[in-house]
């Protein structure tokens, strides 16, 4: 599959027209909601939370941002697929002795599986996934041009560095193709595939060495080609691009926050959390 | 005040012993058109990047001499202050952009120079449709072909309005038809604004051209003046540095190397030229040149049987391409870009994994053949031949794939050595055998990309535009190579935009059109099919189109299409 798992989708939509910078706090205030330990009244609310979260963020993100479902869903598969490991490890190498009463799953060999484990594993992978939607959410519905130049006008980021984020965003498919070609250039000089770490090592280094002659060619050109049109010469500079803070953005940030806060509430008063802490108990 | 002025200039880059330019001057009046000519590597781009200050304000080199540009001395300028006197036009359009759409691209400059914001939409529009781009406005730059992307760097420069514009290899990255319609545009932009021009193609562009500036290789100034006097008081110079020529005034010059009568630079005054010289008889009735057999017959070096390839993307790239290709052929493969060239060689080197049935190599079913197999019968060589370099040495590169064969073809450490000192001597590379491939120039680099792709005795040679970039000495130097791998057997099929290349070393041609193979046969031939050239884009080389207008004025003048017709046909006519 070519297509990338975090991709801009060009649309218009609500998200699609807020401001990138504002877009990225309302995000970040979800992610740290999703980290904190919400005290779950009983175990399997610890996984259900996150899932709660993850759930409404996809659902803005299909409805307010007008992604299709299935675009997002194939991507979110392909990246649960990608936690596994985590729920596996957790729910593997659980430390038996927290618990009072653990309940085995099975055993199998060395290994042995223990409910709680396989909750808490459920509850972190559950967790990283919504942090990826999160991300998804913002890559999706934010035009990188006009990314760029929020950072730069709202987060104050000097512009060098906005524009830096903007061109190398622009090299990362060229290297894509660059390495591709290199790979194949290589495979008809007979060059097998290598396996083994060994192997591996000196293939890396084999196809490093054209791949930075390019990339270091290829900035270099870009930056003569920049300089050549004037970028870094004056101190003021204007922007064609406009990419403001309206009172609707503001709003949209109030909003975010307050629907998480209600949202935290709601679990509380239906009884699936207890409450907010911020450090998990020992 | 001349718009630019430059005093015994002498550039140094730090890394380097000999200096780029030594005490070049001359000065530019304000709408001149300039081309700038001399060998590669002979500081052509370096005197450019001294006119618009990025020597020395951003790269590094020492500077003696002073150059002025609108009366600034770019030394003093305030950074800034130069790119509104000077625009460039680099040869890589996709390392020259900046942002990722085509207003955001018009527009970034005009936002360095802090235009106010409610200025730039006029400016924007006006230079892209100068360019022919007004459309393409919102268009996101990837979505663009690369012609349209040079046309925008060109509109990016108009944009600034600049009284100076420098034009850097702008076509080199381009196919025929976008290379014509990139100067027709600049042709169409003459106006108070001056020129400075570097380029290969000279047929394309030497109408825009005024005077012309000769550098020798050692970055000095040999020559200043109108395009015709130079061309022929340098003439031995500029074969010497292999400097591409107009190709009628290159057949003038090699009809009559002593003449002193005015130089054709151009088809019409070729036309008018050669009009003296009718009517032309044929020396004798024998058939004219460059009919030779169609396809001969025997053992085919490979059979495409309708072939198809569809790229993930959904872009249908060949459609039923049915080809068979006699062993000992040189067969040029020709098309537009993003016709399917590349895409066809690349089943022929196992880049890319036919469906059974497909593609017959050899008599081999090429799904059948191992990755070892397919590559000791194919040799490809890519376009940029430092992505095929594989170990820290020239000779090493050579041996590489012998040595990969050791065990099984049983060949000896001595063997090796004897073949890559062979190969070494073909390609002309005797001294580089311990140097870095990376180190090397482009031509030394490419030919020793063709020899790693020859060490295992490769009966199929497999090339993507191997003269991309190359002047004219190392292009004719890497062509004579591949003549001569031909005499001796080796089937060779060379994707390539030159039909001047074309003609003079090619036996047949494929055209492949939006993936459908629509001519397959004799190269000359080619040059007759009028609708199918048009249809592609593609321009039969000039000495062609002067043939052809020469038979409006005498209906059995005789199909030429090369230097070598030429003086074949005129040979004992007298001058």
């Amino acid at each position: 599959m070519t297509v990338g798992l975090f991709e801009y989708y060009e649309a218009s939509s609500p998200l699609h027209r807020r401001n990138p910078f504002i877009k990225l706090m309302a995000l970040g205030i979800i992610m740290l909601v999703v980290t904190l330990d919400l005290k779950p009244s009983t175990p399997w609310f610890d996984p259900g939370v996150p899932l709660v979260f993850l759930v409404l963020v996809v659902a803005c993100l299909t409805i307010f941002g007008r992604v299709p479902l299935l675009f997002i869903v194939r991507r979110l598969a392909l990246l649960a697929f990608l936690t596994l490991p985590f729920l596996l490890f957790n729910a593997i190498y659980f430390d038996a002795t927290q618990v009072a009463s653990p309940t085995l799953l099975f055993s199998f060999g060395p290994w042995t599986a223990y409910r709680e484990g396989l909750i808490g594993g459920l509850a972190l992978a559950l967790r990283i996934l919504t942090f990826l939607s999160c991300s998804m959410v913002f890559v999706m519905t934010t035009d990188p041009s006009d990314f760029a130049i929020s950072l730069i006008r709202q987060a104050r980021v000097p512009y060098r560095f906005g524009y830096a984020i903007l061109v190398s965003y622009r090299f990362l498919p060229i290297m894509r193709t660059e390495f591709d070609t290199i790979r194949a250039a290589h495979r008809i000089r007979g060059v097998g595939e290598r396996t083994g770490l060994r192997g591996r090592l000196q293939q890396l280094r084999r196809y490093a060495v054209p791949l930075l002659a390019a990339a270091i060619r290829k900035s270099e050109r870009t930056a003569t080609a920049m300089d050549s049109r004037g970028f870094g010469g004056g101190p003021d500079r204007t922007y064609y691009r406009q990419v403001r803070v309206t009172a609707f953005d503001w709003s949209f940030l109030m909003a975010v926050v307050g629907l998480t806060m209600v949202l935290i509430e709601v679990l509380v008063f239906v009884g699936v959390v207890d409450g907010v802490a911020l450090v998990p108990p020992a | 005040m001349p718009a630019i002025e430059v005093e015994n200039l002498t550039v140094r880059y730090p890394t380097r012993r000999k200096p780029a330019l030594r005490g070049v001057s001359f000065s530019v009046e304000q709408g001149e058109s300039l081309m700038l000519l001399g060998p590669s590597g002979g500081g052509k781009s370096t005197l450019a990047l001294c006119l618009n200050g990025l020597i020395p304000h951003s790269i590094n080199a020492e500077v003696e001499g002073v150059v002025r540009v609108g009366g600034h001395d770019t030394r003093q300028a305030k950074p800034g202050q130069l790119s509104q006197d000077v625009g460039i036009v680099f040869q890589d359009p996709e390392s020259q952009f900046s942002t990722l759409t085509v207003a955001d691209e018009v527009a970034f400059g005009l936002e360095n120079l802090a235009v106010l914001r409610g200025l730039m939409d006029p400016r924007i529009d006006e230079a892209l449709g100068k360019v022919g781009l007004l459309d393409e406005r919102s268009r996101r730059l990837d979505r663009l072909s690369g012609g349209q992307k040079q046309r925008l760097m060109l509109a990016c420069a108009l944009a600034m309005d600049t009284p100076v514009l420098i034009l850097d290899e702008p076509t080199s990255n381009l196919d025929p038809e976008a290379t014509n319609r990139f100067f027709r545009t600049l042709g169409g932009l003459r106006d108070e604004r001056t020129l400075i021009l570097i380029e290969h193609k000279l047929d394309a562009c030497i109408h825009l051209v005024d005077r012309v500036l000769l550098l020798d290789g050692e970055g000095e100034l040999v020559a200043d003046g109108p395009p015709r006097e130079v061309f022929s008081r340098y003439r031995r110079q500029i074969e010497q540095w292999g400097i591409w020529l107009p190709q009628v005034t290159e057949l003038v010059l090699r009809l009559n190397p002593a003449s002193d009568a005015m130089l054709p630079l151009r088809l019409d005054e070729a036309v008018e030229h050669f009009k003296k010289r009718l009517p032309y008889e044929a020396a004798s009735p024998e058939e004219p040149p460059g009919t030779g057999p169609l396809i001969a017959p025997g053992a085919r070096a490979f059979v495409l049987d309708k072939l198809s390839h569809t790229y993930p993307n959904g872009v249908k790239a060949l459609d039923e391409v049915s080809l068979s290709v006699p062993v000992g052929d040189f067969l040029a493969l020709v098309g537009p870009n993003g016709s399917g060239k590349t895409t066809l060689a690349a089943h022929l080197s196992g880049i890319l994994q036919p469906e059974p049935g497909r593609v017959k190599l050899f008599g081999f079913e090429v799904t059948d053949l191992s990755v070892a197999e397919l590559t000791e019968r194919v040799g490809y060589v890519f376009q940029n031949p430092e992505h095929q370099f594989v170990t820290d040495r020239v000779a090493d590169e050579l041996a590489y794939s012998l040595r990969a064969r050791l065990g099984r073809a049983g060949l000896a450490s001595v063997e090796v050595s004897q073949r890559v000192d062979e190969l070494l001597t073909l390609l002309g590379l005797e001294d580089l055998g311990p140097a870095n491939p990376f180190t090397l120039s482009q031509g030394q680099k490419r030919r020793l990309s063709v020899g790693t792709m020859l060490a295992v005795g490769q009966r199929l040679l497999v090339l993507d535009e191997p003269t991309f970039g190359q002047d004219r000495r190392s292009s004719l130097k890497l062509m004579r190579t591949l003549q001569d791998l031909n005499r001796r057997g080796v089937t060779i099929v060379m994707i390539t935009h030159d039909m001047r290349l074309a003609a003079d070393y090619t036996r047949n041609a494929a055209l492949l059109l939006d993936g459908r193979l629509v001519y397959h046969g004799p190269t000359r031939a080619l040059f007759r099919q009028d609708m199918l050239l048009i249809r592609a884009g593609l321009w039969p080389p000039e000495l062609f189109d002067l043939s052809l207008e020469l038979q409006r004025w005498q209906a059995d003048f005789p199909d030429l299409m090369t230097v070598n017709d030429f003086i074949a046909a005129f040979e004992g006519q007298g001058a």
